[in-house]
């Protein structure tokens, strides 16, 4: 019996003799010594490449994303698992505890999906403020968490403040989405009492180059790997310390010692 | 090389514990899980199934619910390289992959494949907690294969005593057996997932640890055919 043949499109590539293809480019031809990693990751997730100018602007995102002190909790998790002397493993972990996780880079999706929501209801609405107060007023009343905003263990966001001034240097402050997180922003913060995180400023950077919620959280996971594949291959070079923690660093706080049913049967 | 002196959030912003928390596995020589003597008691009273039981759920199994949770793992466990996330442990052993690599892909397969059953079987959940109306349609039995399963899940429960009264319900084999976890207490979407998927992960690092690293000749590399296209 003849089997119909399976087979699923791919825009991704193809495997080719003397060339091959990566999204609609020819790899050596067009991609080779004119293309750079930021540029190919952009092609990879969005699947059309952007300008150096935008292309820019990612890096800059990469760049101000960098907070990678070991005691964050998924750079911490990847060091943990690093500790037993591999380094891949261990960057998979850290990845994998990213996807639509409350913290790291899957929150700007979310983000994303935030801005779109006022984006649709207030539109080019966004210099009226009474306009902008009644419409964070209610989605405010909605919602008791706001992703973007809050700045764990501090007053603001250094990474923003400092993407910020990025921005601003790119002539990219007046476009659509900053002005709308702007906006926002002033009113959650008279409102809720809390600033916006460098999550919700990239998700407005990435939306004014045109990506989708999901681009926007995948660029920004891709864009954050240096810190797990830091933290997995110093982690891994540096033996076995933390795979055990010393007696007295752990404290019990469970079920007191007892005795099973069938235990207590056979005395 | 010394030591910088920095200061930061972390430094004078905030205040942590400066211990981590057990809560289920007592630290040290003798461990204990939620209170019971692993090595003094459980290991000479229970199953492992039992043992699983207890990590999920907090307390040991009574002896029908111990029997009917240990049927549901055995017809769990089944995951054939037909499956994604068991073919995906294949290919992962395929490539020459350390055994401790191909079983994180397998996990990754595995929690992957538990989750998105749960996702399937949403409505289900909320037709097992109302206890109204008729099983939704989409959880019924789709064909006699269906059938003949249900049938033999339900003469495997017969020696448990456990009632599972929505099997009754002509339900489809993976809906019946999610009926099964509800009925011996798994009804948090976590646990529930976490049961699925330990009863599924050794099917797929079975199926790898069957295949021969870098195999790549007898892997039929066009299953399915990827069809490149350049159009937007």
């Amino acid at each position: 019996m003849s089997l119909p043949e399976l087979t699923q499109e791919t825009r991704t590539a193809h495997w080719g003799w003397d060339e091959h293809r990566y999204f609609g480019h020819r790899v050596f031809e067009q991609l080779a010594g004119h293309e750079s990693l930021t540029g190919l990751t952009v092609l990879s997730v969005l699947g059309r490449r952007l300008s150096s100018d935008e292309c820019a602007v990612v890096d800059d995102v990469a760049c101000t994303v960098t907070l990678a002190d070991p005691r964050i909790w998924p750079l911490k998790l990847t060091r943990l698992i690093a500790a037993y002397g591999s380094t891949l493993p261990a960057a998979a972990a850290g990845l994998l505890s990213e996807q639509d996780a409350r913290i790291g880079p899957w929150t700007t999706a979310k983000g994303a999906e935030v801005l779109l929501e006022f984006d649709a209801a207030i539109g080019s609405r966004v210099d009226e403020p009474e306009t902008v107060r009644a419409f964070v007023k209610r989605y405010l009343e909605q919602h008791r968490f706001v992703w973007g905003f809050g700045t764990p263990f501090r007053g603001k966001d250094e990474r923003l403040v400092a993407f910020r001034q990025c921005v601003r240097q790119r002539g990219r402050q007046d476009l659509r989405f900053w002005r709308l997180m702007n906006a926002v922003s002033a009113e959650v913060r008279e409102q809720r009492g809390v600033e916006p995180n460098m999550g919700i400023a990239i998700a407005a950077a990435f939306l004014d180059l045109g990506m989708t919620p999901h681009q926007v959280g995948s660029l920004t996971s891709a864009l954050m790997q240096h810190m797990f594949l830091a933290h997995a291959v110093e982690g891994s070079a540096q033996g076995a310390s933390l795979r055990e923690l010393p007696a007295g660093y752990v404290e019990f706080d469970g079920h007191a010692p007892r005795e099973s049913p069938r235990a207590a049967e056979t005395v | 090389m010394s030591a910088v002196e920095l200061d930061g959030p972390l430094e004078s912003g905030a205040s942590f514990p400066a211990h981590l928390t057990a809560r289920v596995v007592t630290p040290g020589e003798r461990p204990r899980v939620h209170g019971y003597d692993v090595e003094g008691d459980l290991a000479r009273h229970y199953q492992p199934s039992d043992l699983l039981f207890l990590l999920l759920m907090g307390e040991l199994p009574a002896a029908p619910v111990s029997r009917a949770f240990s049927v549901a793992l055995m017809f769990l466990a089944p995951v054939s390289v037909a499956h994604a996330s068991s073919h995906a442990a294949v290919v992962g052993r395929l490539c020459g992959a350390p055994a401790s690599s191909t079983f994180g892909v397998a996990a990754i397969g595995a929690a992957e494949h538990a989750r998105s059953l749960l996702d399937e079987h949403d409505e289900l959940f909320v037709w097992l907690r109302s206890q109204r109306g008729q099983l939704p349609e989409r959880f019924r039995a789709r064909d006699e294969a269906d059938v003949a399963a249900v049938e033999r899940l339900v003469t495997a429960l017969e020696p448990t005593g456990l009632s599972v009264p929505a099997l009754a319900e002509r339900p489809a084999r993976e809906a019946a057996l999610l009926m099964v976890l509800f009925a011996v207490g798994f009804k948090r979407r976590e646990r529930l997932e976490a049961a699925i998927f330990l009863a599924r992960l050794p099917s797929g690092i079975a199926e790898a640890l069957a295949e021969r690293p870098t195999n790549f000749g007898n892997y039929p590399i066009n299953l399915p055919r990827f069809a490149y296209t350049e159009a937007q």
